[in-house]
């Protein structure tokens, strides 16, 4: 059940964005005098901003998973299999 | 489990998916705003081929590895080719097309400083691709 409520949801959302898409991205009005150059290179700096944050934020999780599990960590635990001498 | 959180996990996903659609929305957004044509912009034919770019004027006027354009004026350019697959771009008006055969993209801009700036075709096309030039002359129309 959940699997078909997943691909109607997907199937729908394949619709519903190109839909839109056309309704509000397509339209007839004429457009507006612009430069390009400012609007194309405003929106990369923006999303490299998005980008490098993600990525601090992954990779500083990284480091901080390594550090703080390994095994010579004072405050590391045994996991309950190595408590139990299973492993 | 046991004494664990999944609060963190939560955050992080919500961090992200908001971060995503921060992403989707902006480039949707400037895609729109830029994709839309003025209504007084002239319409330049853009014809690529090896190893040349024509231009031709609303008015009929044709050019050849040149092209003349006057400072504040909207363009829309139609550009197609004649043979294999060209990319025509402007690099200092951040303008990048592919030129297709059987096929019209349009691209618009206006240019704002007067000046010469090349023109380069940026899909590899054959031997002499890296000459595939042409020169964009902005001229001061007041």
């Amino acid at each position: 059940m959940k699997a078909i409520i997943g691909i109607g949801l997907v199937l729908s959302l394949l619709i519903i964005l190109p839909s839109v898409q056309y309704v509000l991205a397509a339209g007839d009005e004429p457009g507006e005098y612009l430069d390009r150059r400012l609007e194309i290179w405003g929106l990369f700096y923006r999303l490299m901003i998005v980008a490098f944050t993600v990525g601090t934020v992954v990779s500083g999780m990284i480091v901080w998973l390594v550090l703080r599990f390994r095994e010579s960590n004072p405050k590391a635990t045994p996991t309950e299999y190595e408590a139990d001498g299973k492993w | 489990m046991s004494g664990h959180s999944s609060w963190p996990e939560w955050v992080y996903i919500g961090v992200v998916v908001a971060l995503l659609c921060y992403v989707g929305a902006e480039a949707w957004n400037v895609e729109r705003i830029v994709e839309h044509v003025p209504a007084d912009a002239e319409i330049i034919k853009v014809t690529g081929q090896q190893w040349l770019w024509t231009f031709e004027h609303e008015d009929g006027t044709k050019e050849i590895g040149e092209l003349h354009l006057e400072q504040g004026k909207a363009y829309k350019f139609e550009i197609t080719s004649k043979d294999v697959i060209h990319s025509f771009n402007i690099h200092d008006y951040v303008v990048l097309l592919d030129a297709v055969p059987g096929r019209v993209n349009t691209v618009w801009f206006s240019p704002g400083d007067a000046g010469e700036f090349p023109i380069q075709c940026r899909e590899y096309c054959g031997l002499i691709h890296y000459n595939m030039r042409a020169t964009l002359y902005v001229e001061n129309g007041a």
